[in-house]
């Protein structure tokens, strides 16, 4: 009996939905095969090249190389087989074999990328043939490290829609109640003066002045002092995050910030402050040796402390890798589960929602809360986007989702470059860290527990995460506001947001139903956490079967089947020179949307 | 002995009731023949129904102090506790539950005594039967047959009476070919594929033992089912080598020389007691009470649970292959041929036809497949995971049938017309029931006990409009393409809604499936009665040819 033959596999992460300005007619190059160019992108070299798929066999086709992105397409065979690739993703350009190697294919490039892949080509041995496309992928991968720009900056896309003023900070605390009586706005950051990695906008407690937070900033990490990032409206319970403070050895105390939160408390009169530390005890005693630390029970009477067991970057970026490890390329089947289970990559996501719903449940019992880790950009991002997330619709909905994003995240400093490394060649940095990847897949286990509460839907989370890679827009470029207003992202760069939100129809989730007032608890048991398979395992053919497979691709045929019927109805229409009231009818029902329609996201079952 | 005989204490005051996502409720518990009652003290007048007795899989017994707690543990996982003061009352109801839960004589079962004012016992019993799907099923009347060779259970006491066999093959051979079979079972036809006209067979193992003995009419009998064409396939559901041991023990294989145009693949099942400790394991790890994230994973992979649930996937996969896309038939059989081969012949005819894909088609199916093709329900659904009693015939083929049936339901979400709350429903009732339908052990048990004639049919009332309708799915359009499951254990996940159902997440569950379906009737009053012109699904007919892209079975 003959086998299943084998899938074509195509590779097409990113919604290529260019403009149709880009021209095309300047190139003297044969066209890049059916991919539209954005505008700006530029080619920069063509190459004959063996792809070696890692579910098929060896593909000879032909690469593309642009400023922006890997192209590549088989020539030989009728089965397409295509990888659309940014640069951006890479994180590694290695050659392998030598000019003397033995054995089929041994000559050629590995490329490892940012995304859960890696690619390899080989090239024929001889001339040193992969000398021009090696150092052009190198250079233009990491085009930092090669004193040019970011492919953000040289974009000429334009949307109608500008997703820079999605967020605007004054507008979103204006959303929540703020200011009030209690909380004030703060222009002290300014010129990035207080705080470099802070947003300009700060919210405090209406008491306390100017002065004292810069007393405050001595005693916090890189002076991210504690201000407000959610505020309850009904019970005025806030979310204030900040860093560790700087207790060191010596266990000091600060008179000012011991003050400063209890004026947090006092602002709703809470009884006792609740202060999440996001790391595990031992780690905050640790920190301590350099300068940091935990707030002691002494220095802080009205306060609780609650360590939240969340390791650090080092342990998050080693999971994932012995997650990769294990389903790129080929997936461990044998003993799925426990392999899993060895990665501890559900484990992390457990502890941080686990730790988000405490955050949570605190506020709505009318409770404010301190979160903070070490330098409060990683683990308590995750934190507080995540309880905001779980407490106010509003972010549930695809605009307050970008929102939540730009404030929580953007703004307050998630060092975004540092922890991907944008257009950088150290792909051994240690700093690189998948921290956002794994708030966004939190956000998944959230949709996949609630499959009505959120008005977006999976494609939102993968089209972010692939641009988190992709250097194609500047939302998640530099590390911190006080850099993108100095190179003039705003400007010079395209939001993702103008993208996503020029085709909103692509991200809705056609079973959102609003609620307005339910706090979303998720169960963060181990018992209830699924792998994201459709995006860590997505580049295995079997998989994108699967995804595609029962509703997106099956409507997606059947549209263009109707498609395809009306062109037929409308031929015979026009051969038929009086066409009868039926044929009217006919023509105009399937255009009208069935409900069947509307449903074009269904992955989760219910 | 009569039941009330069981039953020393009736009643007791003061019992405090624990069950999951209630408050703790004080009342007076009650024993009856069957059930037990509760009632809180607000309103005396009214007993609420707790559960039928034989629901009950495991009780557990502690004293505090002068009063006893006994803990509860339902076949369908829920598990209940109840505070009695008084040992002595405890100790009696304890003793009635252990004895009224695990009744052996069908009759004395409830069904025998549920007569609710809605349902009549006139009128025909089930939804279908032999003759009917013959009669549905234009392409078999050519070349194939009824035969009544059974009509008195004498030849397979576990088959129907009536059953469909090639039209050249007489009763004779039938009757011949049976003493070759375990069980008498000999090779019927289970379902005819309605694009090529190939068919799936079932039967069991051929008697063929140590000194390779042959029976001419079971081979005229196979050959007779693919008249002419070259080849048909044997999925054996042992492995090869399991398949010659059984040889010492009389039973066997069919053998390349005998049975020249069968080619036979091999492919291992776990049966009996193996499976059924994969369910007590699994339902342990499920209600471990902590939350920690101690080895959750673990636990699960070594339930080995989610691997029969791929085994029976894989082996449907393959079985649709051969039919599908090879265009031969096949003859499905392990040893008995009561259960996996039940279970991976009906899971091939919901992979292949969309008629059983409908609520009616699915409960078809299974009254052809599980029901009349004698699976002994009584025997294998004694005891579910809780239970502490030495295990005998328990097995939860059926179970395991739902689970896979609930992973196709996911992974393709609009092309089964019921919804996961059927799966559940069904779950409940194989192991405690209201109805006879899940009785005893095959046709002609239940025709001695009268089960047609003095129980209600759990099918039929499954399809009152007002019943049917909370177990549709709502996003349902018809599909007529094979509908293959990704078999990979990444593909394949824990049936939460069944087994973590008496969690909060569950509820969040079945709150999200009210809001999608109270969106997809607004939607479709939007669109009125146009709906049925334009539902894309009137398309399908000609979208045969993508089925081909669906191949992420390689099995071969």
């Amino acid at each position: 009996m003959a086998s299943a033959p084998i899938a074509p596999y195509n590779s097409s992460p990113l919604g290529n939905s260019s403009s149709p300005n880009a021209s095309r007619e300047s190139l003297k190059m044969e066209p890049l095969a059916d991919v539209a160019m954005l505008p700006g992108e530029e080619r920069v070299i063509d190459k004959d090249i063996i792809y070696i798929c890692p579910f098929n066999a060896a593909v000879k086709g032909k690469v593309f190389i642009t400023n922006y992105r890997l192209y590549f397409k088989n020539t030989d065979s009728e089965t397409p087989v295509t990888l659309d690739v940014p640069l951006g993703v890479i994180s590694r350009v290695e050659k392998m074999g030598g000019a003397s190697s033995r054995g089929e294919n041994s000559y050629g490039l590995e490329i490892t990328c940012k995304d859960m892949r890696n690619l390899r080509f080989a090239l024929k041995q001889e001339g040193h043939s992969r000398r021009d496309i090696f150092e052009i992928i190198f250079k233009y991968a990491f085009p930092l490290s090669h004193g040019m720009q970011l492919f953000a900056f040289l974009s000429q896309e334009k949307y109608e829609e500008n997703g820079w003023n999605v967020y605007e900070a004054m507008e979103e605390y204006r959303r929540q109640g703020v200011p009030n009586s209690e909380w004030r706005i703060t222009f002290i950051n300014k010129i990035y003066e207080l705080c470099d990695t802070y947003p300009t906008i700060l919210v405090v407690p209406y008491k306390a002045t100017d002065e004292d937070l810069k007393r405050v900033a001595t005693f916090r990490s890189r002076c991210r002092i504690p201000v407000l990032s959610w505020f309850h409206k009904e019970n005025h319970a806030v979310i204030t995050r900040c860093s560790q403070p700087l207790v060191g050895m010596s266990g000091k105390r600060n008179k000012d910030d011991e003050r400063y939160l209890d004026l947090i408390r006092e602002a709703n009169g809470t009884t006792k402050l609740t202060i999440y530390d996001a790391r595990p005890n031992v780690n905050a005693v640790a920190n301590k040796a350099t300068g940091g630390g935990y707030e002691g029970d002494d220095a802080y009477q009205n306060a609780e402390l609650v360590f939240l067991d969340i390791h650090n970057i080092h342990v998050m970026r080693e999971s994932l890798k012995k997650l990769k490890d294990i389903v790129y390329p080929n997936v461990e089947e044998s003993h799925w589960l426990s392999s899993l289970e060895s990665t501890h990559w559900l484990e992390h996501i457990k502890l941080v929602l686990s730790g988000a719903i405490q955050v949570a449940d605190k506020v709505s019992s009318g409770s404010s809360v301190v979160v903070h880790c070490s330098d409060g950009w990683d683990r308590t991002a995750q934190l507080t986007s995540l309880a905001m997330l779980m407490l106010d619709s509003y972010y549930r909905t695809l605009r307050g989702f970008q929102v939540l994003l730009e404030k929580e995240w953007i703004s307050f400093g998630h060092k975004f470059a540092s922890r991907i490394g944008h257009g950088d060649k150290n792909h051994a940095d240690q700093d690189r860290s998948p921290i956002f990847v794994q708030f966004i897949d939190c956000v998944w286990q959230m949709t996949k527990q609630f499959p009505t509460a959120f008005e977006f839907n999976e494609r939102l989370l993968v089209v972010i995460l692939d641009h988190l890679y992709s250097c194609r827009f500047g939302t998640f470029l530099y590390n911190c506001e006080s850099a993108r207003e100095s190179n003039n992202v705003r400007v010079k760069t395209v939001s993702l947001w103008s993208f996503v939100n020029s085709d909103t129809s692509l991200y809705i989730n056609p079973f959102y139903t609003p609620e307005s007032s339910r706090v979303l608890y998720p169960v963060a048991s181990m018992r209830h956490l699924e792998l994201w398979v459709t995006y860590y395992i997505r580049w295995n053919p079997r998989i994108q079967h699967q995804q595609q497979s029962p509703v997106e691709q099956r409507y997606k045929e059947l549209l263009a089947l109707r498609d395809q019927y009306l062109k037929k109805l409308e031929e015979l229409q026009l051969s038929d020179s009086a066409p009868s009231s039926t044929h009217l009818t006919n023509s105009s029902t399937p255009n009208a949307a069935t409900p069947n329609q509307h449903i074009t996201h269904l992955q989760t079952p219910f | 002995m009569e039941l009330s005989e069981h039953i020393k204490t009736a009643n007791v005051e003061d019992v405090t009731l624990r069950r999951p996502f209630h408050p703790t409720l004080r009342g007076t518990l009650c024993v009856t023949s069957h059930h037990l009652l509760f009632s809180d003290r607000k309103d005396e007048a009214s007993w609420q129904l707790l559960i039928l007795l034989k629901n009950i899989d495991a009780i557990e017994k502690r004293a505090v102090g002068s009063s006893g707690t006994i803990t509860i543990k339902c076949k369908d996982l829920l598990v209940l506790q109840l505070e009695i003061p008084g040992m002595e009352e405890c100790l009696n109801i304890a003793r009635s539950i252990e004895a009224l839960s695990s009744l052996e004589s069908v009759t004395e079962m409830y069904p025998f005594f549920y007569r609710p004012s809605h349902l009549t016992l006139h009128g025909p019993w089930g939804l279908s039967s032999t003759e009917q799907y013959y009669k549905q099923t234009e392409r078999l009347w050519d070349r194939w047959r009824v035969s009544k060779v059974n009509s008195d259970y004498s030849v397979c006491p576990s088959y129907p009476s009536a059953v469909i066999v090639p039209r050249e093959v007489d009763d004779d051979k039938l009757i011949r070919s049976a003493r070759f079979r375990q069980g008498g079972r000999f090779p019927v036809l289970s379902y005819c594929h309605h694009r090529n006209g190939m068919v799936i067979m079932r039967s069991s193992q051929p008697l063929t033992g140590a000194n390779k003995k042959r029976c001419k009419e079971d081979e005229l009998l196979l050959q007779a089912v693919i008249d002419g064409s070259e080849l048909g396939y044997i999925i054996d559901l042992r492995s090869a080598q399991q398949a010659q041991q059984t040889r010492m023990t009389g039973g066997g294989f069919e053998s390349k020389s005998c049975y020249s145009h069968w080619k036979r693949i091999h492919r291992h099942h776990e049966r009996g007691k193996v499976v059924q400790e994969s369910l007590i394991k699994l339902v342990e790890a499920c209600s471990d009470p902590s939350h920690s994230v101690d080895r959750w994973l673990s636990k699960l992979e070594n339930s080995k649970w989610l691997s029969h649930v791929h085994s029976a996937l894989s082996t449907a996969g393959l079985v649709v292959e051969c039919v599908e896309r090879d265009g031969h038939s096949v003859l499905v059989h392990g040893s008995e041929g009561t259960d996996n081969t039940l279970l991976v012949s009906s899971l091939a005819q919901l992979i292949l036809d969309p008629a059983s894909r409908t609520v009616t088609g699915f409960l078809c199916l299974l009254e052809r497949e599980w029901i009349q093709a004698g699976h002994p329900f009584q025997q294998r659904c004694a005891h579910s995971a809780y239970s502490h009693a030495r295990l005998k015939q328990e097995c939860p083929s059926f179970l395991l049938l739902l689970d896979c049936v609930w992973q196709v339901w996911r992974q393709f979400p609009l092309a089964l017309e019921f919804s996961e709350a059927l799966l559940l429903r069904l779950a409940q009732e194989v192991y405690a029931s209201n109805y006879g339908t899940f009785l005893c052990n095959s046709e002609q048990e239940r025709c001695a006990a009268g089960v047609k004639e003095t129980t209600h049919c759990l099918f039929q009332s499954l399809l009152k409009p007002d019943i049917e309708e909370q177990y549709l799915n709502p996003l349902y359009e018809p599909t007529d393409l094979a509908i293959w499951p990704a078999v990979h254990p990444q593909s394949l996940q824990l049936w939460t809604g069944m087994f973590l159902r008496w969690t909060e997440y569950a509820q969040n569950m079945e709150e999200a499936r009210e809001e999608v379906w109270s969106i997809v009737k607004e939607h479709r009053e939007q669109a009125g009665p146009d709906r049925t012109n334009n539902t894309l699904s009137t398309h399908c007919e000609s979208l045969t040819p993508i089925e081909n892209l669906m191949d992420e079975l390689t099995i071969l």
